[in-house]
């Protein structure tokens, strides 16, 4: 008799222990259907009188705030209407896809909730994960759009990316240029024609040569619909510029403003033969000339052949780059090197074998560690956008809140460092009869040597890396051109100062990490 | 050499770890005490050279009593007693011959100590040891290095850079295993006949404490409920040995000279 209990039980539990999920149903004298009724009428109630007190109230706390947020963001889609039905509409006919799925989702929800209270009475075992699954789903659905996720513009807009993309991937034809040689010849042409046109340039054996045919003309204009009028076309021939060499064309009009001519959408340029000539058309360009000037309107064409000579030229970016880089470094570095002193009597304080002595210590120990936890919370870019505010933009605020930060980080490691300390060996030291400082030396100084530095350079690894993304704020180094850079959407510049961080960051990577493995 | 009276020692918690003790122990003797796990074993011999402060009664060592010594004199005491330890407590990071250096601080001068100065004299007794202890080759590298048989030879070693008179063990041999038990405790055995260097040692099981020890002291709760010769011991049938020390009495299976077959692990000089 007895074994055969001995035997049921195992059987149980092993069932148990096979499904977690099959839980026995609590004991409750309410009927199943009252249950049952009471969750349809206020979701989580039926469980919560049948004893399922914590899943009644998450059932009962989900369902109401989904239903919250549906409301909200109804009201975010449709805020114009006057009541919440016609808000509905609205949001319906505006995103039916997640307007449908929530309201079916909550019905549903509702009903199993319903049908969950009646089943956990009624059902000896029963699987009670599932409907949590929907729960979960539905919040998914939610924070799909509150998260205004929208894969399709994701995909779509990718192509736009791809010029920038490209440019702070490979941004180095911004890092040199040449020193260029500047070959060009100008034409001149009356516009609108009326007068005496400007005569034609006169030909040199030796210098290179441009000339317009015919030499006055009309410019483009836009009629009322504003739809364009092509103006005259112009043969331009020119000679003795470079050959083979891509030649630009360009317009100056009578107040010296210069752009390069477009065509069908295109910068116009030609390629010069062999003997350093060519000939084309052009069509006269579009162009407001402020009604203020006076006197004949003499426009000029102008063909300009740039070529590289000589070596390269470090470009403005670059330079600028390296110096942010080398600052950025300092920056971690010296905030590091701050952080460091500053800790160490710190993390004194913060060590609770060291301060478990009396309760004046202790209470010192529990508000050192309380300052610690709540700086070290707070990250170190909201650190610098208050030093900025205190000492203004510059690497001395990150300085400041890298600093800051590091105090309490580092205080933290190392008085954990210090409270692992191993005692077997300070006794052991004290045995010899050594005095208290050779006990220190030799006892404690060897067991925090390396932990204190692995956690320094640990530190300085992540201040480095700070360092490059504080400047975003205005607190100096390399992430402060950087932010400037992507806002004048200078994406070469912006590449290059990505790419001094990339290699930096990645070099400190390797540089830390080895030191760390050599020396503990 | 040392006498113990009326030892008391009442930890901060309220604990009493030892009740009025009191035995003594003569040159050259291997005396062994016993006790369950939580008898006072440790807290009695960590009395002795005052890592923990008795809270009541004397200890007499070579007519003086320690627990009287300014810091100055108890230092002095201590360089005087060896100690080992069952986890070997080295410095694990630093290196072997570090650790045995260790053992001179007590002779150093405090400010030599700092800028991390022995003497060529230390230095080469530390060798000495070490080749003693049969692990001279071990001494640049890292203590933790080290296999437990060989840590404890270097918290041997240690000890002996003192040139103590006394060498107080507590449970030596309890992190290892049975073999390692016998060739540490030989060794042991070995100082303290050719040294003639009293040991004071704990242990745990009863094949070692009869194949070692001159004599007995029991420990339960705090208090000396033994006293024995080694004649004694031998003599005493498990049943016995059970009834003084506990329940949790062990025999280790292991034949005392075993530990000439094993190898890499045997103490020559
Ligand atoms: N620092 C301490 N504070 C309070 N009580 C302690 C302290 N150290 C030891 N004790 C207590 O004193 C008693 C004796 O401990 P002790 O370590 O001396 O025993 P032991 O015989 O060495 O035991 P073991 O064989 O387990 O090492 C135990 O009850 C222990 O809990
Ligand atoms: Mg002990």
């Amino acid at each position: 008799m007895a074994k055969e209990v001995e035997q049921k039980n195992t059987k149980a539990k092993r069932k148990k222990r096979k499904n977690p999920a099959l839980i026995k149903k609590p004991e409750s004298r309410v009927p199943g259907e009252l249950s049952g009724l009471l969750s349809l009428l206020i979701p989580g109630l039926g469980h919560i009188v049948i004893g399922e007190i914590g899943r009644g109230f998450i059932l009962f706390g989900s369902i109401f705030s989904m239903i919250l947020m549906f409301v909200w963001r109804i009201e975010l889609l449709a805020h114009l209407e006057p009541n919440l039905l016609s808000m509905y509409n609205k949001a319906l006919s505006r995103r039916p896809v997640f307007i449908l799925l929530l309201t079916f989702g909550i019905i549903l929800l509702w009903l199993w909730n319903a049908w969950d209270a009646y089943r956990i009475r009624k059902k000896r075992e029963y699987n009670r994960i599932k409907i949590f699954i929907l729960v979960i789903a539905v919040f998914f659905v939610l924070g799909w759009q509150i998260g205004e996720i929208n894969p399709y513009k994701m995909i779509t807009r990718f192509p736009e990316t791809l010029t920038p993309i490209s440019r702070v991937l490979w941004p180095w034809k911004a890092a040199f240029t040449h020193k260029t040689l500047r070959v060009s010849a100008k034409a001149a042409i009356l516009a609108p024609p009326g007068g005496n046109p400007p005569p034609p340039s006169v030909e040199n054996p030796n210098k290179p040569y441009l000339l317009a045919e015919p030499t006055s003309g009309n410019l483009s204009r836009l009629d009322e619909n504003y739809k364009m009028i092509p103006g005259t076309t112009i043969t331009l021939t020119g000679k003795n510029f470079k050959p083979d060499t891509k030649t630009e064309i360009w317009w100056i009009d009578p107040i010296g403003n210069k752009f390069q001519l477009r065509q069908n959408g295109k910068y116009v340029s030609v390629i010069t033969d062999e003997k350093g000539s060519f000939k084309m058309k052009v069509i006269m360009p579009y162009r407001l000339i402020p009604p203020s000037s006076k006197g004949k309107m003499i426009h000029h064409v102008e063909a300009v052949q740039v070529s590289p000579v000589g070596g390269v030229i470090i470009n403005e970016p670059l330079k600028l780059a390296v110096s942010r880089m080398v600052e950025t470094i300092f920056m971690g570095m010296i905030a590091t090197l701050f952080g460091i002193i500053l800790s160490i009597p710190v993390s004194f304080l913060a060590a609770r074998n060291l301060m478990a002595g009396s309760w004046v210590t202790l209470i010192i120990y529990y508000i050192t560690r309380t300052i610690i936890n709540i700086i070290r919370s707070i990250e170190p870019l909201i650190w610098a956008l208050i030093a900025v505010v205190w000492v203004g933009l510059g690497p001395f605020a990150g300085i400041i809140a890298l600093t800051f930060h590091s105090i309490a980080a580092l205080s933290k490691l190392y008085s954990e460092a210090i409270e692992s300390i191993d005692p077997g060996p300070i006794e052991a030291i004290q045995a010899t009869g050594a005095t208290h400082l050779q006990t220190i030396l030799y006892a404690v100084v060897p067991q925090m040597i390396p932990p204190f530095i692995s956690f320094s350079i640990y530190r300085w690894d992540i201040n480095v890396r700070m360092s490059t993304v504080i400047g975003l704020v205005g607190g100096g180094g390399i992430g402060f051109i950087l932010v400037q850079y992507i806002r004048l959407l200078d994406y070469r510049a912006a590449g290059i100062a990505v790419w001094f961080i990339a290699i930096t960051v990645a070099l400190l990577d390797y540089i830390s990490s080895e030191i760390r493995r050599r020396i503990v | 050499m040392l006498s113990i009276k009326n030892l008391v020692k009442i930890y901060d918690d309220g604990t009493e770890a030892l009740k009025d003790v009191s035995f003594d122990v003569d040159d050259g003797e291997f005396l062994i005490i016993i006790g369950l796990s939580g008898s006072g074993k440790s807290t009695l011999l960590r009395c002795i050279n005052r890592l923990i402060e008795p809270t009541e009664g004397q200890i007499i060592w070579n007519g003086e009593d320690v627990t009287e010594a300014d810091s100055n004199h108890l230092r002095e005491v201590r360089r005087q007693i060896g100690m080992i330890f069952q986890h070997f407590n080295l410095v694990k990071r630093s290196s072997v011959l570090k650790n045995v250096l260790a053992g001179r601080l007590g002779y150093t001068n405090p400010m030599l100590s700092l800028i991390n100065r022995f003497s060529q004299a230390d230095i080469e007794m530390a060798y000495e040891a070490l080749r003693r202890a049969g692990i001279e080759d071990q001494a640049h590298k890292r203590a933790d290095e080290l296999s437990g048989g060989q840590q404890q030879r270097v918290g041997i070693a240690r000890a002996l850079m003192q040139n103590p008179k006394m060498i107080l063990a507590d449970e030596p041999v309890a992190s290892l295993d049975p073999v390692l038990a016998h060739t540490i405790l030989g060794y042991l055995e070995k100082i303290n006949k050719e040294d003639n260097i009293t040991v004071l040692c704990s242990l745990h099981y009863l094949d070692l404490v009869q194949r070692y020890a001159t004599r007995v002291i029991g420990l339960r709760n705090g208090k000396v409920v033994y006293r024995g010769s080694g004649e004694d011991i031998r003599k005493m049938t498990d049943e016995e040995f059970k009834q003084i020390y506990g329940e949790e009495a062990e025999r280790v299976r292991v034949g005392p000279d075993s530990s000439e077959d094993v190898d890499g692990e045997k103490i020559n000089g």
